[in-house]
């Protein structure tokens, strides 16, 4: 039992941090809010390269043969640094045409092949046996993809986008995100496997959850860094508990969600038996953290916090499209007390 | 990174779950009083004899010596067992104990550290006064140094089992003339010396093992001094974070099974129809799992890094928040009966609940473990 990485996990964190910052800063993230496309692409390409979007795949099925756990800290530094792209639903693609048996479209995911998150709505369903999709269904980060993720917590699809109707366009709230609105008429998927062969809904809820932990622990940052330069009454503001209580609850919240995410991540690589637990007590966990953490640093910001040039709202607004991702905070509890006990 | 416990330690878990099947005490602990204190000194004397006694404490001193992953593997069992995580026994073998090891002289711990581990002494705790609670340093019980003696004049309060102790660990003001906290002495106090009066506090629960401690020229031995006279701030911090390591956790890992049990009355009275009811579980789930993950992450910190940090801090606060959140959501579920402290099931949770309102003040209150976070973890100003 050890929960901290160790120095090749600690070299994994700080390359992927040094990258995001080197590639894709948070100026670089603003520009692309009105560029034709989110991403950036040359960044997406040397994520490509780095290996990013195979790091979990078995190295049998061309991947780095990384665990979970691996993944978690990178994601963890995309949801820190708020990178924009479906990195998330990209990494998980490859892990459905790998699982699902299409090897080309595993291995052109795993170049970077951009493949969207689709978010069911709340009538529209996928068919546990096969994988296909019906009723309306949102898009995230569509652009330049032909393909769209769609899991439940049984089955994982691929779907073609062009076999989606009425697609259309829609302002996000956030702007780092691009949205937009279909129509499936029971659409089969490309490719699909089921969580019995790889459980790609639980990976995704705790990459998720990594990375609304990561965006919990930068709001921290902002906060307890200018609770202690913004100078009023000619003392900083952090010497006041009105100030200093609530950082000290962003940094339990933090805390707490990053611990339960990696005993998430571990959980699914050892096989337990309690890992959909634990997966999803971490989502629930690391989506409060990062909402709350978001909206109180807007609250110690003043009024900074409300204005779109300080980057606390792109976290927030980001926290709550992550916090839809693989599950609501809603959905996750009325699963979660339906589950065993934790072991 | 991994979860998984090696298979000596999983050997180890075997050996202790066996041990502590066959011994651990049927019997219901009684509430209070020279029972409670027979009650606690006994089970200690069963651990000691089986070779359980201080597992956290080094291997020269007597204890067991167990690495911090054997101490979890130890509180996770003993968590299962139902048995309380504090009793009579905490000030000794989690306070005084390895403030002893620590600090002490060769004599004071041959003298003290065996009948700790053996179980024929209760220590409580002399820290807190009227006038100084989280501002401890502000404390002025008076020690003046008369002969080879300290002559002690002032009062003590909020020390738990002092009713039923043997001795004290004591902070005195030795020196008023200085910056509050220097002129402190940690000494060990013989509750039995005259001059002593202990008066028991009836709580909000209706417990009574917890104590105003009155000193009326209690002349104490200068040879029952730890460390060096005025010198006694710097050891009573190494008390404070033994304090916030592994002690709560026993705690932590009961307030799991209390969720599940809790889980499983809502369902046999039909309550998990109520989607509010079914919410309000499935997060206390998820916290209380993350409350464990976090006791793991700060196990394998604490291992490479054998100086507590101030996570210990971040656990102790959420375990407060979580367990009176959970006790109270308790006594919803048991409903009107909760009214009734009956010795019956109903009645206990309600006992419970009542007692929760301890878990942000005891140990340094909610206020103050958030200072510490703010001011240790974040480097805010103070």
């Amino acid at each position: 039992m050890d929960l901290l990485p160790s120095s090749e996990q600690e070299e994994i964190i700080s390359s992927a941090a040094q990258f995001l910052a080197a590639t894709v800063p948070m100026l670089r993230t603003r520009e692309l809010i009105d560029a034709p496309s989110n991403v950036d692409a040359k960044a997406w390409s040397s994520a490509a390269e780095l290996g990013w979007f195979a790091l979990g795949l078995p190295e049998d099925a061309a991947g780095v043969g990384c665990g979970l756990a691996d993944e978690t800290l990178v994601f963890r530094e995309i949801g820190r640094a708020l990178a924009s792209g479906p990195f998330l639903s990209t990494t998980l693609a490859a892990r459905v045409a790998a699982f699902g048996g299409d090897a080309e479209l595993a291995a052109a995911a795993a170049r970077g092949q951009r493949v969207a998150l689709g978010l069911l709505g709340a009538d529209a369903s996928i068919d546990s046996a096969s994988g296909a999709i019906d009723g309306d269904v949102q898009l995230v980060d569509a652009v330049d993809a032909d393909l769209v993720l769609v899991a439940g917590p049984d089955v994982a699809s691929l779907v073609a986008v062009g076999d989606l109707e009425g697609v259309e366009s829609v302002e996000c709230i956030d702007p780092t995100t691009r949205l937009s609105r279909a129509t499936a008429s029971r659409v089969r998927p490309v490719v699909s496997v089921s969580a019995d062969v790889d459980p790609v809904y639980r990976r995704g809820v705790v990459l998720a959850a990594a990375s609304l932990t990561g965006i919990a622990e930068a709001t921290r940052d902002i906060s307890a860094a200018h609770a202690a330069s913004r100078f009023q009454f000619d003392r900083p503001i952090g010497v006041n508990q009105a100030i200093k209580h609530p950082c000290a609850d962003m940094a339990v919240r933090a805390e707490l969600a990053w611990a339960q995410t990696l005993f998430a991540a571990l959980a699914t690589d050892e096989r337990r038996q309690d890992a959909e637990f634990h997966a999803i007590g971490a989502k629930v966990v690391a989506a409060d953290a990062a909402e709350r953490n978001a909206a109180a640093t807007i609250q110690v910001l003043g009024g900074m916090g409300f204005t779109f040039e300080h980057d606390a709202n792109l976290y927030i607004k980001r926290a709550h499209v992550l916090a839809h991702a693989f599950g609501d905070t809603r959905d996750a509890l009325s699963r979660l007390i339906r589950l065993p006990a934790a072991v | 990174m991994d979860l998984a416990f090696s298979a000596e330690d999983d050997e180890f878990r075997d050996e202790v779950r066996t041990w502590l099947a066959e011994n651990t005490p049927s019997e219901r602990r009684p509430r209070e009083g020279q029972a409670m204190r027979d009650y606690d000194l006994a089970w200690q004397r069963l651990q000691y004899d089986g070779g359980w006694a201080g597992i956290s404490w080094p291997v020269e001193f007597g204890g067991r010596g167990l690495a911090l992953t054997q101490q979890l593997i130890w509180f996770e069992e003993y968590a299962r067992t139902g048995m309380r995580g504090i009793d009579a026994r905490f000030v000794g073998l989690s306070h005084a104990g390895p403030t002893l090891i620590a600090r002490a002289t060769e004599e004071q711990r041959a003298f003290h550290l065996p009948k700790i581990l053996r179980g024929d002494v209760v220590w409580c705790q002399g820290f807190s006064e009227p006038e100084a609670g989280s501002d401890l340093a502000s404390l002025r019980t008076r020690a003046v140094v008369d002969g080879d003696e300290l002559v002690v004049t002032g009062q003590k309060i909020w020390t738990s089992f002092a009713d039923v102790a043997d001795y004290q660990e004591l902070l005195v003001r030795t020196d008023t003339e200085v910056p509050k906290h220097k002129g402190i002495t940690w000494v060990i106090c013989d509750m039995r010396s005259p001059g002593i009066d202990v008066r028991p506090i009836k709580t909000m629960e209706g417990g009574t093992d917890f104590c105003e401690v009155f000193y009326d020229e209690v002349r104490i031995p200068l040879a029952n001094v730890v460390g060096v006279i005025d010198n006694g701030w710097s050891v009573a911090m190494s008390t404070l974070s033994f304090e916030r390591g592994t002690a709560f956790t026993v705690d932590q890992v009961q307030l799991s099974s209390t969720v599940e049990r809790l889980i499983e009355i809502a369902r046999q009275r039909g309550l998990l129809d109520d989607d509010e009811i079914v919410r309000a579980f499935a997060q206390a789930r998820a916290d209380v799992a993350a409350l464990r993950a976090l006791t793991y992450v700060g196990i394998s910190r604490n291992r490479r890094a054998p100086v507590p940090g101030p996570e210990g801090s971040i656990i102790k606060l959420h375990w407060a928040d979580l367990s009176k959140r959970i006790a109270r959501l308790a006594v919803e579920i048991v409903g009107p009966r909760s009214l009734a402290l009956t010795d019956d099931d109903d009645g206990r949770w309600a006992d419970r609940y009542l007692a929760s309102f301890a878990h942000s003040i005891g140990g340094g209150t909610s206020e103050i473990q958030r200072n510490i976070i703010a001011e240790r973890v974040l480097a805010l100003p103070r």
